[in-house]
């Protein structure tokens, strides 16, 4: 019998903690679905560049965002990445702490939609009978409501709402697509065998929920999550444009709003109104592709593997082939 | 199986969608009822406290009554408000006083109508076929840019597409006009110089209708025609020598185009929030705007006759889609 | 007995292969048979030995991941594998047509079915619309089906009319060849007997070459005149029915036909194939059949067993050393 060399103390721990084994399949698997897939590595790289940049807003930007550093509506500059708004801020230093309310206000919203779908949609698909129709009719009739203009005459009645409030309003409102596609899941699920089998051994619904059910909704969950991320970053800044948000709060969407009440683009500071754009384009942009790569793990016949170049590569060597002899 | 039970099925059907959009509006309806009484302080108050000074004090009574804030139990209130809704009675507007809210509104509609439709079939149409074309390109430059590209862009708050068309094409370019559905100097006739200037004031807000809906059509169309592609009929289809167009056309766009059709009914409510923002930022004279020009004004009542419309109109084009899914599934007529 | 008439499709030393980001697997290893015309040849094997790749092959149906890397395939003496699209555009189903396993997923949902057979005979005649027309009727009676049911829908047809709707259409453009893959597997034992018996008189009646795939060896006996079977990619051993059923030399063949209960007879345990099918990711050296085989030798292990005549004529074919050796006179 060979002996062993001796592991660090802590590496042998590790490999012996039933935790670390799982740790290490839940690594592989989140290395498995990077490989090969630049979609979800732009999208991660992009999402998470700007939300670190955003949480480090005051080690970036040297100036305050509030505070009046120059003249107003000075272009781009060395000392002014972005140049400045009307009232003589620093755009740089704006977008940076913006874009900490604004990635908040999203991903709250979206926990909030995510929850509600999740509570309505398995409820429904796994309850079944009665249950199942009453919430079914209300998801279909949210579903079929034009969010924003709801949005917008709830803000209106509110008076100006705070970031906070917007969160609340577009994640309370926003859940019915989710809790559809959740239900029709659960639905295809629950009368597979194994539940069947855990219910005859008697286990508890609530058990069944989590450890049965749940697990095998994760891709469509966070799927739903970060589409709807995009939809309440796009809802916030749309609201705030339209002047319903707070404006003495500086998010992305109050930056459009005050470009647009000071007619940044007519007087030619078009910085003022481009980079809370931007950011809000890029942000959304990489949460899409990150989005399109968990589609691609619930269908994998989106998913455009590597193969098909390695497929071209050798079918041409086959046709040289052919060709000589 | 006869013909008869077709029928059956099929008007059931359509009587069921039916009754679910009916139920729909008088949800929107009671939504409008409950806001006002739900925000804290004086429900009446609030609503028309812009009105302050505008109305003559019995105007502004009666007002008050029609919409439903008379004395009496909540239930009382509930069936004048449903009764002056249903009647289309909702009296004048408080911005424009007093010129009443149906009026304004049917003014708006037809502009709004044409852009959020025109731009979607625009925006359905080309999208379809980008997406077509990228399914059977797959792995080549086009399939990987297309998606990408369109996803920052359909990111892009529509706002901001639009303000950067308008700045770039009405106020640099000076190419198109900087606002109006039409030359302002005009009077509305059949002629071909108004039908001209509104197809020449139309052009920007309908590209950046476009612009912000079309990425969502690619992405749904291909994905799609990718599921179908990979299915067996397909493969029987290829194997009869069929041309190739056909098998594009008849066998796998026939059928990817089912699931899109649904997607309509998801993107309705989008659109229209897109033609809000189109038209504040083009002055285009449509449902939108007045949406937002009564938000200016806190002319409450305004505000939510908008919302009903709007509401129905979405209602109205799920409707269609349903048609259209109908006359396209053969599988839903048995 | 060696044929003296020129065979309708020759397949010569094809490879199959699947292609991977870990590797190719090769589906269907250098196989090669004669189908001669108007004789019903039938393929078994179990699922995934690579009988549907190769018949997919025969219509260079292939898209990727799939590529048909060796070999010819020839039919009359042409290369279908390097025709242009056009000229095989005009080859499929005008010589070879095939019928998929399931009707249901080979018909288009959104069609009627007279459009599914009128748009290949267009597809390839010059007739007019109406012309076309009646030969679809045509063909539907053929198979037993009345006309008017010309307007249906697939959905609208039970799976036993679909399956004879899809035969109908294979016999569009009376082709010389049609390719059978599982053409019962989906359908219950009832049906399955109305379609065989159909098929037997059709084939009688209008002389085509049928290449039967099938997993079911006793329902080929019925059909085929010879048998080939497939393992893992290869072709492993090849003769009549009345041969293989009778007197299998390859130890899968046994295996197989040990595997099948016949009502008549004494009744007798039966034998599976222990082991499972192999990865063909990871193939040995040797013969592929080596880890379930009860016979193997030394032999077998090292060198893969190639397909060899038994006999003189060359009609009976086994690819194993253990048969092989056994065959010779010492």
């Amino acid at each position: 019998m060979t002996v062993s060399a001796q592991k660090p103390p802590a590496l042998a721990a590790l490999q012996s903690n039933r935790f670390g084994q799982v740790m290490k399949k839940y690594l592989s698997v989140i290395a498995g679905f990077y490989r090969g897939n630049p979609t979800a590595l732009l999208g991660t790289f992009i999402v998470g560049g700007l939300i670190i940049m955003s949480l480090a807003a005051p080690l970036i930007a040297q100036n305050e965002p509030n505070k009046r550093v120059a003249r107003g509506h000075q272009p781009p500059s060395a000392e002014l990445f972005f140049g400045s708004t009307r009232s003589g801020k620093d755009v740089f230093s704006q977008v940076l702490h913006g874009g900490r309310i604004s990635l908040l206000v999203a991903f709250g919203a979206a926990a909030l939609t995510t929850v509600i779908a999740v509570l309505v949609g398995i409820s429904a698909g796994y309850i079944g009978g009665k249950t199942d129709e009453l919430l079914m009719s209300v998801t279909n009739i949210v579903l079929v409501f034009p969010q924003l203009p709801l949005l917008i005459i709830l803000a209106a009645f509110l008076g100006q709402v705070g970031p906070l409030i917007i969160a609340v309003i577009i994640g309370s409102t926003s859940w019915a697509w989710g809790a559809r596609i959740i239900r029709s899941q659960t639905l295809a699920i629950r009368n597979k065998e194994f539940i069947i089998s855990a219910e005859v051994m008697g286990e508890s619904k609530a058990r069944i929920v989590l450890v049965e059910i749940l697990p095998n909704l994760t891709s469509i969950v966070v799927g739903g999550f970060v589409g709807t991320s995009i939809y309440a970053l796009m809802a916030e800044a749309g609201l705030e444009f339209l002047g319903l948000g707070d404006p003495t709060v500086i998010t992305w969407g109050t930056m459009l709003y005050w470009a647009q009440s000071n007619s940044a683009f007519i007087v030619g500071a078009w910085w003022d109104m481009a980079v809370p754009g931007m950011a809000i384009a890029i942000m959304g942009g990489g949460l899409a592709l990150l989005n399109m790569s968990i589609d691609q793990i619930s269908n994998p016949k989106l998913k455009t593997g590597a193969y098909i170049k390695i497929w071209r590569k050798q079918k041409a060597q086959m046709l040289a082939r052919r060709a000589q002899s | 199986m006869g013909s008869s039970d077709c029928e059956v099925s099929f008007m059931g059907f359509i009587l069921r969608r039916l009754a679910f959009y009916l139920a729909a509006i008088f949800v929107a309806i009671s939504f409008n009822f409950i806001m006002p009484r739900l925000m804290p302080g004086n429900p009446v108050d609030a609503l028309f406290a812009s009105a302050m000074g505008k109305m003559p004090p019995e105007t502004l009574d009666a007002y008050k009554e029609m919409l439903g804030f008379v004395d009496g139990p909540l239930w009382k209130q509930y069936f004048v408000y449903i009764k002056s809704v249903l009647t289309w009675d909702l009296g004048p507007t408080i911005m424009l006083y007093p010129v009443p809210v149906t009026e304004v509104l049917a003014a708006k509609v037809p502009w709004t109508v044409g852009l959020a439709g025109l731009s979607t079939l625009i925006a359905v149409f080309i999208g379809v076929i980008i997406g077509t074309y990228a399914s059977y390109n797959r792995g080549k430059f086009v399939d990987s840019f297309m998606p990408t590209f369109w996803a920052f862009v359909g990111a892009m708050p529509q706002a901001v597409t639009a303000l950067f068309i308008f700045f770039l094409f009405a106020l640099t370019l000076r190419w198109f006009p900087l606002s109006y559905g039409a030359n302002p100097d005009l009077d509305p006739a059949f002629s071909w110089t108004y039908i001209s200037s509104i197809l020449h004031h139309g052009v920007l807000p309908l590209v950046s209708m476009v612009l912000g809906g079309i990425g969502a059509w690619i992405f749904n169309m291909r994905n799609a025609m990718i599921n179908v592609l990979g299915e067996d009929f397909i493969t029987m289809a290829k194997a009869k020598g069929l041309s190739s167009r056909r098998i594009m056309t008849h066998y796998a766009a026939r059928n990817a185009i089912l699931p899109v059709v649904t997607g309509i009914s998801m993107q309705i409510g989008f659109v229209m929030a897109g033609a809000i923002f189109i038209e504040t930022v083009f002055n285009y004279p449509g449902l939108g705007l007045l949406m937002f020009k009564s938000l200016e004004s806190r002319d409450y009542p305004t505000m939510q006759a908008c919302l009903l419309l709007i509401v129905v109109f979405v209602l109205i084009a799920n409707f269609i889609a349903d048609l259209l899914y109908l006359w396209l599934d053969p599988r839903l007529r048995n | 007995m060696n044929r003296t008439d020129k065979p309708l499709l020759s397949i010569r030393n094809v490879c199959v292969d699947y292609v991977t980001e870990h590797g190719n697997a090769r589906a269907v290893n250098e196989v090669s048979f004669d189908i001669y015309p108007g004789e019903t040849v039938g393929l078994a094997g179990e699922s995934g030995c690579g009988k549907s790749t190769l018949a997919f092959a025969i219509a260079n149906l292939h898209e990727a991941p799939a590529l048909i890397s060796e070999g010819e395939i020839l039919f009359e003496g042409r290369d279908i594998l390097t025709m242009s699209s056009a000229q095989l555009r005009d080859f499929r189903w005008n010589e070879t047509s095939m019928v998929f396993q399931s009707a249901m997923n080979s018909l288009n949902p959104v069609l009627k079915i007279s459009e599914q057979i009128i748009d290949v005979i267009l597809a390839h005649k010059r007739v007019s619309k109406q012309e076309a027309w009646s030969r679809a009727e045509e063909l539907l009676a053929t198979v037993g089906i009345h006309a008017s049911r010309m307007n249906s829908y697939p959905h609208q047809l039970s799976g036993g009319m679909r399956q004879r709707v899809v035969i109908a259409i294979a016999l569009a453009l009376r082709p010389k060849l049609i390719v059978m893959d599982e053409p019962t597997t989906a359908l219950d034992v009832v049906v399955e007997r109305d379609i065989m018996d159909e098929l037997f008189e059709l084939k009688e009646k209008f002389g085509f070459a049928i290449l039967f795939i099938s997993h079911d060896l006793g329902l080929m006996g019925e059909i085929a005149d010879r048998i080939g079977i497939m393992y893992a990619g290869q072709l492993v051993e090849m003769g009549t029915a009345a041969q293989i059923l009778e007197q299998p030399k390859h130890p899968y063949t046994r295996g197989l036909v040990g595997s099948f209960p016949t009502i008549h007879g004494p009744r007798v345990r039966l034998e599976g194939i222990p082991g499972n099918p192999l990865n063909l990711l990871q193939t040995p050296a040797g013969c592929y059949f080596q880890a379930r085989c009860s016979d193997g030798i030394d032999k077998c292990l090292k060198h893969k067993p190639q397909l060899k005549p038994l006999t003189n004529s060359g009609d009976r074919l086994v690819a194993c050393h253990v048969a092989v050796d056994m065959e010779v006179p010492a």
